[in-house]
């Protein structure tokens, strides 16, 4: 167990490594995603700026809504989102086949071979607007409320990551899933909003098939003491619990996929 | 002139090819556009007009954005250049009686026709339906409109594919391709039209180019703009296009007379 964890920590170094060869090309990517996140933030408050309110929210809430939405996102996306994109590819080339001769967990190791330390522009831009937005939007802070905000940010990390994974995983049965991230990133982009201001048959979307919901907005809304459609009090139950149930669902759907890889290149 | 039809032909049909990653790619611009409106709708909360626009000019604001930017796709353009001077691709099309960015247009032109005509038409078209959308003010309003589109269409391409060439230099397609995301995100117009911005702000983004992207469109069919307005600004996008295609041009002249490519 304690050989398999070295080896873990291996893979990650090395990727590591090989990722900061190029540190000024490295330091300038995340600049650049400093300002793409920046620039939507900025929209957010000429909005705000202009009308106030946005669906019952103020500047501070929508920003705290913004932060949480992109740590929960960066943190869950550094151990899935750039590895299962690429798995596409490794099945299409065959190359998976390799992988899957290995002495080592097949999703383990394309994980921690693949960690992705390029997200740390999005966590260098989220935390301090995190911080402002803590205490600019007066939550109440109480023992409780300090124990559910970080339960719900673990929560909707696993969420995150559970579901890239499921779309990633996809691929070992389709060859090609990589279209399914494009639906994907269109439900993302709605969850820096909240949710009581999209139609009710949105709302459910997101918070059964897609549920995207409980990365941002529903955590958000709860901790703020605002009202969640459809969840009502069992928002915060349900918050906490959307990260590990989704976490058991994609190991069993990464398994199944697995069970079904034919091989598609050679 | 027949080879450039032919490859917007190719562009048009590649896109055929891969059904699937075009309909899902519409499927999610499809989710943004009803989120743009919902948004919208949220921050009127009932009040039927703010600063002389009313919720129905900003209803239909959002869906021209979904018309006028749901076709082109800039960063599949400046990955495509700066892959070739990358990898050396380009050399390829250095020996070929073509010119490579002329030949760029010519695919990018023939997918977003494919994307237009089968899927951006059918989906606004849906969303109008369940929204409601504002008529086009008068036929002028409509035609101009047309134009303002192939002027999106041209700057967007001339844009994206400046930036593509500048991976020559900076020999980063990906943080290029993210800095041009955030300049559309914020001065285009596609999520809040410059009359919205505070001033001077709002004046000095309504005459940078990216503003023919989807602001100018827009405000055209609205009626935002007289008739005299409608063509001084269609003057001034002519002016930048001409401008940046001097730019791609000098650019590409001097990236491709120093290229060097190793290996093959």
């Amino acid at each position: 167990m304690l050989h398999r964890l070295g080896v873990l920590a291996l893979l990650v170094r090395m990727f590591v490594k090989s990722q900061m060869e190029y540190r000024g090309a490295f330091w300038l990517d995340r600049v650049a995603q400093i300002l793409s996140y920046g620039a939507v933030l900025l929209t957010i408050w000429i909005l705000l700026n202009k009308f106030q309110l946005l669906g019952g929210w103020n500047w501070p809430e929508l920003a705290l809504l913004f932060s949480f939405q992109l740590l929960a996102y960066s943190l869950g996306a550094s151990m899935s989102f750039t590895q299962l994109n690429t798995l596409e590819d490794l099945v299409r080339m065959g190359t998976l086949d390799a992988l899957l001769t290995k002495p080592i967990n097949t999703w383990a190791y394309l994980i921690f071979s693949g960690l992705n330390i390029g997200y740390a522009g999005h966590i260098i831009l989220a935390i301090p607007v995190l911080v402002w937005a803590l205490m600019a939007a007066e939550v109440q802070w109480s023992v409780g409320s300090t124990l559910f905000f970080v339960g719900s940010l673990l929560s909707a990390t696993m969420v995150t990551g559970a579901i890239i994974t499921m779309i990633g995983g996809t691929a070992l049965i389709w060859v090609r899933s990589n279209h399914l991230f494009a639906i994907f990133f269109g439900f993302w982009e709605l969850t820096r909003y909240p949710l009581n201001i999209f139609p009710t048959g949105l709302q459910v979307v997101m918070l059964t098939i897609v549920p995207l919901a409980y990365i941002s907005t529903v955590p958000v809304a709860v901790l703020l003491g605002k009202p969640v459609p459809l969840l009502g009090d069992f928002a915060a139950s349900v918050t906490l619990l959307a990260g590990p149930v989704l976490v058991l669902v994609a190991i069993a759907h990464w398994r199944y996929a697995l069970s079904r890889y034919q091989g598609a290149g050679g | 002139m027949t080879a450039y039809a032919a490859f917007a032909r190719s562009g048009f049909l590649t896109s055929l090819a891969y059904r699937n990653e075009v309909w899902a790619n519409i499927f999610g611009k499809l989710v943004q556009v009803f989120a743009r409106v919902a948004i919208w709708l949220a921050v009127y909360a009932g009040t039927m007009s703010v600063d002389g626009i009313g919720i129905k000019d900003m209803i239909t604001y959002a869906l021209l954005g979904g018309v006028v930017m749901g076709a082109t796709r800039h960063d599949r353009i400046v990955r495509q250049v700066g892959t070739a001077l990358k990898t050396g691709d380009v050399a390829v099309w250095l020996l070929k009686p073509v010119h490579y960015p002329l030949y760029m247009l010519a695919v990018e032109a023939g997918m977003s026709a494919y994307t237009f005509l089968l899927a951006v038409v059918p989906t606004i078209i849906i969303v109008a339906l369940v929204y409601g959308m504002l008529p086009p003010a008068s036929p002028f309003h409509a035609a101009m409109f047309v134009a303002f589109c192939g002027l999106s269409f041209i700057i967007h391409f001339l844009v994206a594919a400046i930036f593509g060439v500048l991976a020559f230099w900076l020999m980063t397609i990906f943080s290029l391709d993210w800095l041009l995301g955030s300049l559309v995100t914020l001065l285009s117009g596609l999520l809040v039209p410059f009359w919205f911005f505070p001033e001077p702000f709002g004046a000095i983004a309504s005459h940078q180019p990216l503003a023919w992207l989807v602001y100018y469109p827009s405000a055209v069919w609205l009626g935002q703009l007289d008739i005299g307005m409608t063509l001084l600004y269609f003057g001034i996008g002519l002016a930048w296009a001409a401008l940046l295609a001097l730019a791609l041009t000098l650019l590409w002249r001097r990236a491709s007379s120093r290229i060097t490519v190793q290996g093959g």
